[in-house]
């Protein structure tokens, strides 16, 4: 870690961890930041003030980054001692967090490249001035009907779970199933005629079942995502997370909005009575610094 | 050293092909299930030719469980995360 080209110079990389308007210097006291070797403290780019820390060059070589990247302890401390100077910032001024990793080569190099952007960091600034970000997730409501399907698939498909399939529906085909349920047992011979045409009546129910579920699980995820929006300043739609190994809910609505200080309580109350309306999931978490909302303008 | 890294094992790329091969075939047969369906729906098909293809796509159905079974691979693993596209195969 300590080897390094000729090129770098040790004293000269600035890490910055977000740009805020009139942030007290006392704020990022007793902060440790990203290094042990120098303070967290303030550079003034003119109406706007960086946050920033001087690191070893070498610390932060793309060999140092990627070899990081690919160890979840270290990405983890990077990412919360990022974090934590963020957060202890926002929570005194508007500010804009920058992406974790962002280096100049001295002082000089700050003021240039941030004073180039300082027309996009003011207006994001007076976008989330008084605002913080909440994060949405909704599950599809649980179906007792598809935890069933789930525990007796294996039932099912040799024909056997016809029980389940007359408490839901009429089914024409329903005296031929007594003829499936033999089959299973006979295994490789032949089954007995109406058997496939039962089967295929059962996958239909699945499939209509599902359909159903599917459509009502996006119609809620539309109207949590409309209702929370009305009293957001802005909104994004992020991609629903994938089900993790094991799990058997599923992610309909992952979103985050922009809200107003004021209207926090509000929001926790409109959840409340989204969660008792839909029945499903809702997970409301927050107040965050609004990373989503400080791209673009 | 982490979890995150690749880890190349001979044998669980093994069954990481089986279930691949596996995965294709349950594709298309989900798909001749719903194409199936759609013509039973439509009334396209007699009862007795729905039968017989109702049967076709069940022994299939339980050849498929046998497999997996044989190859230690689960249901829930034949199925590919097609990024925003969602997954392969429908999940319940």
């Amino acid at each position: 870690m300590t080897e390094r080209g000729p090129e770098t110079s040790d004293a000269d990389t600035i890490y910055v961890f977000a740009v805020c308007r009139d942030p007290d210097p006392t704020d990022v006291v007793g902060l440790t930041g990203v290094s042990d070797d120098s303070a967290v403290s303030t550079l003034s780019l003119g109406t706007l003030t960086a946050i920033v820390q001087t690191v070893r060059a070498a610390d932060f070589t793309d060999e140092a980054w990627q070899a990081r990247l690919s160890d979840q302890r270290e990405l983890e401390r990077y990412a919360r001692a990022h974090h934590d100077v963020v957060s202890a910032v926002a929570a005194r001024c508007p500010t804009v967090p920058l992406p974790m990793a962002t280096l100049y080569h001295g002082e000089r190099r700050v003021r240039e490249a941030l004073g180039e952007e300082a027309d996009r960091f003011r207006a994001a600034l007076r976008r989330i001035a008084h605002h913080a970000e909440w994060g949405v997730k909704v599950y599809a409501p649980p179906s007792t009907r598809v935890d069933r399907d789930a525990r007796d698939g294996r039932d099912e498909r040799e024909g056997r779970s016809d029980r389940l399939e007359r408490d839901r529906r009429d089914d024409p085909h329903d005296p031929e199933r007594a003829p499936a349920r033999q089959v299973a047992s006979a295994d490789r011979t032949r089954p007995a005629p109406g058997a496939g045409l039962a089967y295929l009546n059962r996958k239909r129910g699945a499939q209509e079942r599902r359909e159903r579920g599917q459509n009502e699980a996006l119609r809620i995820a539309e109207a949590v995502d409309a209702e929370v929006g009305g009293l957001a300043k802005a909104s994004r739609r992020l991609r629903p997370q994938p089900q993790a190994a094991g799990e058997r809910r599923v992610q309909v609505l992952n979103a985050t909005y922009l809200v107003a200080e004021h209207r926090a309580e509000e929001l926790a109350r409109l959840t409340r009575t989204l969660r008792e309306r839909t029945g499903a999931r809702i997970e409301l978490s927050g107040p965050w610094v609004p990373y989503s909302f400080v791209g673009e303008v | 050293m982490t979890g995150s890294r690749v880890d190349l094992d001979s044998e669980k790329m093994g069954r990481d092909l089986v279930a691949l091969v596996l995965t294709v075939v349950e594709l298309l047969r989900q798909l001749m299930e719903r194409q199936a369906i759609r013509r039973i729906e439509q009334g396209d098909l007699s009862d007795e030719q729905a039968d017989e293809i109702g049967t076709t796509l069940m022994l299939l159905d339980q050849r498929m469980t046998e497999l997996c079974e044989q190859h230690g691979v689960r249901p829930e693993d034949l199925n590919l995360d097609l990024g925003p596209l969602g997954t392969l195969l429908p999940r319940d």
